[in-house]
């Protein structure tokens, strides 16, 4: 590259000044070879900033997107995916009632295999609420009792299944004054009384049989069973 | 001078948020950005290999390279630059595969002669005649000089864009650009001659 060529590189890429310039210009106004040397060199340049552009196909961006979809994923995204992607469930009547019937032997095997278990049994309009409790050869059900007493300052219960001794089940008071305790019977039928301050006597006004207790008073009565 | 890949092309707060999108892997937002930059990748690679079926090609190629290296791209850098840094690596990939012998290779000779010609080159073509000439001429530079030329005097890029797209430095690619200018002239030039004299 001599000296010409380098300025006219130079003017081509806009590296001179305003006065290195103006002389270029005058060089290539007095030197007809310069000049078709330049110009030539523009021409170059001004049809490479016009060549016409191609246009992408009209499939190239879904083109894109197909080939990323058919990416392997990392062990991450997969997991994400498997948990949060949405799925439509396909089944017919076989695999219906193949699946019913793995999930009846899977309830079926639950209640064979587990050691213990607890039903519930809410007992209607009756203070006492059980529930029953088997483990091994001994079943007992778990009673629950209460008493509305607001003033009260303690409540015990005494009945047949404590001995009547009253110190030896004693109430719990919970919101709006009411008293509770859940015990553990074996199945039977049993008589007791509410034992308020540790010194008034008196029956489940919620039982739903009573029982003369000898002395012109009535017993509450529970019957346990499972 | 016409401009190719913009810059910060409808904003960069909007491009900043498709990036976002796509890596986390969606794939919507990430097809936005192939819409936006499909256009200028495809032309690229089309001026760099010379066919439009390769071109387009190697255009997907380079999006999907893109989505795969997403995280590493840095927040401070242009997406546009980046991808033409990642679409001039997949054309010179293909090219190496294609033609090795070329690739790589600074042929000093190839453009060192003087442009000496008879005819002015305002002699009157027909537009398509010339862009078809010089398409033609830019296959025919070695690959470093055309992807140089085309670089800067196709797609319009400054010698600093092309510092971070290329890895080399502004004077080495002011001297590429110089001896595909100067091929190119010559090739014009000689183009014209061929060409009878058109009457003005």
């Amino acid at each position: 590259m001599d000296d010409q060529d380098l300025l006219i590189q130079r003017f081509l890429d806009q590296d001179l000044a305003p006065e290195e310039r103006v002389r270029f210009l005058e060089t290539v106004d007095a030197d007809p070879r310069l000049r078709r040397q330049w110009l030539n060199l523009e021409m170059v340049l001004s049809e490479a900033g016009r060549l016409p552009k191609i246009a992408p196909s009209s499939q190239f961006t879904a083109g894109v997107l197909a080939k990323l979809d058919k990416m392997p994923k990392g062990f991450f995204d997969r997991m994400a995916e498997l948990f949060t992607v949405p799925r439509t469930l396909e089944w017919n009547l076989t695999g219906a009632l193949a699946t019913a019937c793995v999930a009846l032997v899977a309830v079926w095997a639950l209640v064979q295999v587990r050691p213990e278990r607890i039903v519930e049994v809410p007992v209607a309009a009756t203070p006492a609420q059980t529930v029953s409790l088997s483990s091994g050869q001994e079943t007992k059900v778990y009673v629950r009792l209460v008493l509305l007493q607001p003033e009260a300052r303690s409540v015990s219960v005494a009945g047949g299944f404590n001995g009547w001794n009253p110190a030896q089940t004693k109430l719990e008071r919970s919101e709006g004054g009411m008293w509770t305790a859940t015990i553990a019977l074996k199945p039977g039928r049993y008589q007791y009384m509410f034992v308020i301050d540790g010194k008034q006597w008196i029956a489940d006004p919620l039982a739903e049989e009573g029982a003369g207790d000898g002395f012109g008073a009535q017993n509450a009565v529970l019957d346990v069973a499972i | 001078m016409m401009v190719g890949m913009p810059l910060e092309p409808q904003g960069g707060v909007d491009e900043a948020r498709l990036i976002a999108r796509s890596l986390k892997q969606d794939h919507e937002a990430f097809g936005q950005l192939v819409d936006r930059y499909a256009t200028v990748t495809i032309n690229l690679a089309y001026r760099m290999v010379g066919n439009r079926t390769d071109a387009e090609d190697l255009a997907q190629e380079t999006f999907i390279a893109a989505f795969k290296a997403l995280p590493t791209f840095r927040a401070d850098a242009k997406f546009s630059t980046w991808l033409y840094r990642i679409a001039a690596n997949k054309c010179k990939d293909w090219l190496r595969a294609k033609r090795p012998e070329q690739l790589d290779v600074e042929v000093d000779t190839v453009a060192d002669e003087q442009v000496v010609e008879a005819r002015t080159p305002e002699r009157i073509l027909s537009q398509q005649q010339v862009a078809d000439h010089l398409d033609r001429a830019i296959q025919r530079l070695p690959p470093l000089y055309r992807e140089a030329f085309i670089l800067k005097h196709v797609e319009g890029l400054s010698y600093e864009e092309m510092e971070e797209i290329l890895g080399v430095n502004g004077d080495t690619l002011k001297m590429r650009v110089y001896k595909g200018r100067v091929q190119l002239s010559r090739e014009l030039a000689e183009f014209n001659d061929s060409r009878p004299p058109v009457a003005r």
